[in-house]
């Protein structure tokens, strides 16, 4: 059974879940009417000999902390969410560099649940979500809304690695709606990262700098065309979504992101009717860092395109798991 | 139980001009607090002075009538708001000569 918070009837959580396909094994449901259920802003690590952050991280100590949105806008008022009043929202600050720029502190917000595994085996994410720019000002600002992205953090005892797909909607100003999923170029750690202290002090020379394929989030050159070195296209990965046709007419959207850690490998995305089979697609491997064996972290992020804040709402999530299946002949293309 | 939650809205900070905190939700709580940390001040007569701002949308901002105690050295300052609505943030203003603070600021929020 899901770890349920109280407040919840079992006849909500069953109406609930309906509306999601998990895997064997719930390991987390989270109607964000119920409160952010350890759905946290992502801090870098922090410096042993002092307050603050390590070098490597200095950048990445603004990604926002998520809240608990009722939806409401200056024309319609309270949207609400799919299922309640609430939703999870990530908000950027209102402040973006150009595409091909490194993240701006403040343009770029994340957040994460932070759990381990007991076993290796497929794991899932699902979420109904929608996303808008600020209703602040005229202009639906389809082109100013950036990218959104699902990014599983996980470590065994050989590797950590970092599966993730990414929406990019948007980039200078030219329309893109399309999915991304993470594997890194072949660069080294100086071209990816900068190569910066991201570690605590005594594990520096296991783990200086984050490696290609950690963090593809924002790390890698970028390109003026919304590219990175982190990502590649997902094949006739093109998809249009439910924008609508006004600032404040938010359309719940459908996610589910599946992946195996016992092969290290990516399975398939489905977002509403479309499903992109990734089988066999490997993410890079990076070498186990210490003091993180086991994890098991599912992150969201959402990038601004523009100086205009923009939003990534979530009515709910769910993480499951469950045993992988003997391999099955890899479909060829794509399957609707 | 009630419900808790602190979010860190500016993280190790340094306030030179005037600003606002980002907006923040807060409809699902009946009170707030907002803590200043201030670590370290620079500056001649560094003077920060804060109020609580209100908003129909997140857009437009009025002044809430709260106001935090003016701060002028490092350490830890609060006020506290109820029946606000919706939104949140605190309105900032620095005055002095060459002044700057560094520290954090946090809305606690329970209901």
């Amino acid at each position: 059974m899901p770890s349920v918070s109280t407040g919840r009837s079992a006849q909500g959580v069953v109406a609930g879940l309906s509306k999601f396909r998990p895997l064997q094994t719930i390991l987390a449901y989270d109607d964000f009417d119920e409160g952010l259920n350890g759905w946290t802003e992502l801090t870098g690590n922090y410096r042993q000999d002092a307050m603050g952050v390590v070098p490597g991280h200095e950048r990445f100590t603004d990604l926002r902390p998520p809240m608990l949105s009722s939806a409401t806008f200056p024309f319609v008022g309270t949207h609400g969410s799919m299922s309640g009043i609430y939703s999870m929202k990530l908000a950027t600050r209102a402040m973006a560099g150009r595409a091909e720029e490194e993240i701006r502190k403040g343009g770029f917000a994340q957040t994460l649940k932070r759990l381990t595994w007991q076993e290796r085996g497929q794991v899932q994410f699902e979420m109904w979500f929608t996303y808008k720019p600020e209703a602040d000002r005229p202009g639906i600002g389809e082109d100013e809304f950036r990218a959104f992205g699902v990014l599983w953090d996980l470590q065994d005892d050989e590797h950590r690695y970092f599966p993730a797909v990414r929406y990019l909607n948007a980039a200078n100003g030219v329309v893109k709606q399309k999915w991304q999923f993470a594997q890194a170029r072949k660069v080294s750690a100086e071209a990816w990262s900068g190569n910066q202290e991201t570690s605590i002090t005594e594990d520096r020379k296991s783990s200086w700098g984050a490696k290609p394929g950690v963090d593809p989030q924002w790390f890698g050159r970028r390109y003026p065309d919304g590219g990175t070195e982190g990502f590649r296209d997902i094949d006739k990965g093109h998809q249009r979504l439910c924008y609508n046709e006004t600032i404040d007419k938010i359309n719940w959207h459908y996610l589910r992101f599946l992946v195996d850690s016992r092969r290290r490998e990516y399975v398939e995305l489905q977002c509403n009717e479309r499903t992109f089979d990734l089988r066999g697609v490997q993410p890079t491997l990076a070498p186990a860092y210490p003091r993180i064996w086991s994890l098991l972290n599912l992150a969201l992020w959402v990038e601004a395109d523009t100086n205009r804040r923009c939003f990534l709402f979530v009515d709910s999530a769910v993480i499951s798991v469950g045993p992988s299946p003997s391999r099955a002949p890899r479909r060829k293309g794509m399957s609707r | 139980m009630k419900r808790v939650h602190t979010a860190v809205l500016e993280r190790f900070g340094t306030f030179s001009e005037d600003f606002a905190t980002e907006p923040y939700e807060a409809g699902w709580a009946e009170e707030a607090i907002f803590f200043v940390r201030v670590d370290a001040v620079e500056g001649a007569n560094p003077t920060l002075s804060g109020q609580v701002q209100v908003s129909p949308d997140g857009i437009r901002w009025v002044d809430e009538g709260t106001r935090l105690p003016v701060v002028e050295q490092a350490g830890v300052t609060f006020t506290r708001v109820r029946h606000f609505g919706n939104w949140l943030r605190l309105a900032y203003r620095v005055s002095g000569g060459h002044a700057r603070f560094h520290g954090t600021i946090y809305l606690c929020l329970k209901g």
